[in-house]
């Protein structure tokens, strides 16, 4: 018995040395065999034999593993496509780690000299990457003539386009259109309006918001929504001045009738309700309205097919004015300018807005048009919240330092169980914004 | 024998292999973590410049930091009493059993075998669906409390899964001290009339001190690097209320400023604490140490 034990033993030893050892003497292979197809005139080195097509490899990261299924389909596209145009046999190793870690990940490949030939990143942070060299510049891309131009006004610095928009929305609150109709109320316009129909809601045995507090990006949102709201309507200059230290959260404190609101008209334990939780709760019916953006959609529209969801510009006073919808840019996909296979990259990068098959693509992903290539029927919440932008009821997503917007959330938590005031947050966050300032 | 002359030599040719791999991919890092606490680098830019010990000079300003120190060394303290106490009494009772002791061993010892993140996500499911199930259906109220939303009560939760996880791990360490207590003794205590109790503490304990030296040595050290159990459970929120020490390092270095430089100089600070505490403890518990 113990022979056989020791024999079983040594021989699962025996592989895994053999299974070091072939990636061991695989590695500089693969390595040298990138190297000779990496550069940018492969012809030497296939030029022998022109049948036969040259072999690369294109890494891929991104940070949407709920879409992994229809981006690997669209990889195997690019795929077959390179080998029947271009003869060249790509193979496209996507990696889709979640989203909470994805940050920290693509940091430590970008640093440890190991970065993906293209990933997504937030489209917020696409400064700070450009300032470090990690983006390449696709001005004069063929897909720069194909985006819309207030959405490649999210992604271009100083004029330049630095990253191809994947997501890219108009959003403010969810509702539920079947609950509304059914209590005889309509959208509102001002803050009163919102009061009323907590109201209705409530006298008809609704809760009015859904709450989910648990991830700190979600109570966020309330602030990404009202401080856009005052910003584009009232105090146009307050971002500006913050940036300059000559601003202070004191002058926005405006924001906090709204959020008391929603606070006060909201489901129970909201502290111990997840996003995606929070989401299908809100399809079930447990509340009426739901402070989340448009990407919510396919998580409430797995649960509940029959979901009549609709979109409202958050009302933060009495005027008409500031109630607009906020229109951003989240996921955007970057080319790594030092990446083995450029050419390649680029070519994957134009792909993702293809003329024949993107479309595809973006409507599987339940994601909303943003280049004129994109000719699908959009869905009814985001027509609703296109009736805004049309007309002229939006503006474009505030770009805060992503400390002071993590601060934001934090301190959005703490407000909800409790421990701090509109005072303390007040201070805490211009002492943020500050030290923010101080390090960029 | 060249073996007697130099006892240590094979000694560490056993050990060389481990030991290089522990020098490369953990020693070399942390050595020149070191040097990037001196510097301003946020982890992106292909450059950065040294700025001396301002990083350390700013740390002892930062409450966010010192309060993720105190929050940890609470969480230390309660760990190493509660996982402590009760992995001892399971081995003593596992021990004292004549039948299916592999089993409870075995049961006991499941929760090690997971990774925390994953208990982590199991136990959230627990404090937020089934303890509120419990309470509205079954009208156990007392359970209707916020557990990841008030600290008090997520405190408690976080010290139940980190402990659910910890305990078997010590428990084996302690049931294996047990046996290498000689039956004699017991037998020449139970003659001269000690009972079990009494037995227990002027026999048994004394002999396996050296395990409560590792036990505890292992639940310091690793409860000041608490993680996995935090993040899975609260991210350390509500704000930052059940914030560690390392989750207060790791918003540093990959959320918000980007700080690595900082961030490097914060956990530099906190390996100095951990080295400090072990090293008393260890010099402390060492000293009762009783050989046979």
């Amino acid at each position: 018995m113990k022979k056989i034990l020791a024999l079983l033993l040594s021989a699962c030893m025996l592989l895994a040395l053999a299974g070091c050892g072939n990636t061991q003497a695989g590695a500089p292979a693969a390595g040298t065999n990138d190297n000779a197809g990496g550069g940018s005139t492969p012809v030497e080195n296939t030029g022998a034999s022109l049948q036969e097509p040259r072999v690369a490899e294109l890494n891929i990261m991104m940070s949407f593993p709920q879409y992994m299924d229809q981006w690997e389909t669209y990889c195997k596209q690019f795929e077959a496509k390179m080998l029947a145009e271009e003869n060249i046999k790509v193979t496209v190793n996507l990696e889709m780690p979640s989203s909470d870690q994805y940050e920290s990940i693509l940091q430590a490949r970008l640093t440890g000299d190991d970065a993906p030939d293209l990933y997504t990143l937030h489209c917020n942070n696409i400064g700070t990457y450009n300032k470090a060299g990690n983006l390449y510049d696709l001005t004069g891309q063929p897909l720069g003539d194909v985006i819309y131009e207030n959405v490649k006004d999210t992604v271009s610095v100083d004029g330049h386009l630095m990253a191809v928009p994947i997501e890219s929305q108009a959003w403010g609150v969810l509702y539920n259109k079947a609950i509304f109709e059914e209590c005889g109320l309509q959208a509102p316009d001002t803050l009163s309006d919102l009061r009323a129909i907590c109201a209705a809601l409530e006298e008809r045995g609704y809760t009015p918001f859904m709450l989910a507090f648990q991830e700190q990006w979600v109570p966020q949102l309330m602030t990404g929504l009202t401080l856009g709201d005052i910003v584009s309507g009232k105090l146009t200059d307050w971002l500006e001045r913050m940036y300059a230290d000559e601003g202070s959260y004191d002058e926005v404190r405006e924001i906090f009738d709204v959020i008391d609101l929603i606070m006060q008209h909201g489901t129970d334990r909201a502290m111990e309700e997840g996003s995606e939780a929070g989401a299908a709760d809100f399809a079930l019916g447990k509340a009426a309205m739901f402070v989340q953006g448009t990407w919510a959609a396919n998580t409430i529209m797995t649960t509940n097919h029959d979901m009549q969801l609709g979109v409202f510009a958050l009302p933060i006073n009495e005027d008409p004015g500031c109630t607009r919808v906020n229109l951003s840019t989240s996921t955007t996909l970057a080319v790594y300018p030092e990446s083995r296979e450029l050419e390649l990259a680029l070519k994957f990068a134009n792909y993702v807005l293809d003329e024949n098959d993107s479309s595809s693509l973006f409507q599987a992903c339940s994601f909303n048009p943003l280049a004129t290539v994109h000719d699908y029927e959009a869905f009814s919440w985001v027509e609703d919240a296109s009736a805004y932008v049309a007309a002229g009821r939006a503006y474009q997503d505030l770009v805060l330092p992503s400390s002071v917007t993590d601060e934001q959330g934090r301190l959005l938590q703490e407000y909800y169980v409790g421990s701090v005031t509109v005072d303390q947050i007040v201070e805490r966050l211009d002492k943020a914004f500050q030290n923010a300032n101080a390090l960029s | 024998m060249a073996n007697e002359k130099h006892p240590n030599r094979s000694l560490l040719l056993f050990c060389l292999p481990a030991l290089i791999v522990y020098i490369l991919f953990k020693l070399f890092p942390a050595a020149t973590g070191i040097l990037y606490s001196l510097t301003n680098w946020n982890g992106l830019n292909k450059s950065y410049d040294f700025i001396g010990l301002k990083n350390f000079a700013e740390i002892f300003h930062d409450a966010y930091y010192w309060n993720s120190v105190l929050f940890t060394s609470k969480y230390v303290l309660v760990m190493v009493i509660v996982t402590n106490v009760i992995a001892l009494g399971l081995a003593v009772a596992i021990e004292s059993r004549r039948r299916a002791k592999g089993l409870f061993r075995t049961i006991f010892y499941m929760p090690n075998m997971i990774s925390m993140v994953i208990g982590g996500y199991m136990w959230m499911f627990i404090f937020t669906k089934v303890l509120y199930y419990l309470a509205d259906n079954w009208g156990w109220k007392f359970l209707d409390r916020s557990w990841i939303g008030d600290p008090r009560y997520s405190f408690i939760a976080i010290i139940i899964v980190a402990a659910w996880g910890a305990i078997g791990y010590l428990m084996i360490i302690y049931m294996a001290a047990l046996q290498g207590v000689p039956g004699d003794l017991r037998e020449a205590a139970a003659i001269d009339g000690a009972d079990a109790w009494k037995s227990f503490w002027r026999i048994v304990f004394p002999l396996i001190t050296h395990a409560v030296t590792i036990c505890v040595f292992w639940t310091l050290n690793a409860g000041f690097q608490v993680f996995d159990v935090i993040y899975a459970l609260t991210g350390g929120g509500p704000g930052r209320a059940t914030q560690s020490v390392a989750i207060n390092i790791y918003e540093e270095a990959f959320k918000g400023n980007i700080r690595y430089g900082y961030a490097t100089a914060k956990s530099t600070v906190l390996f100095i604490i951990v080295l400090i505490i072990t090293m008393v403890q260890l010099k402390v518990t060492g000293s009762k140490e009783q050989e046979l």
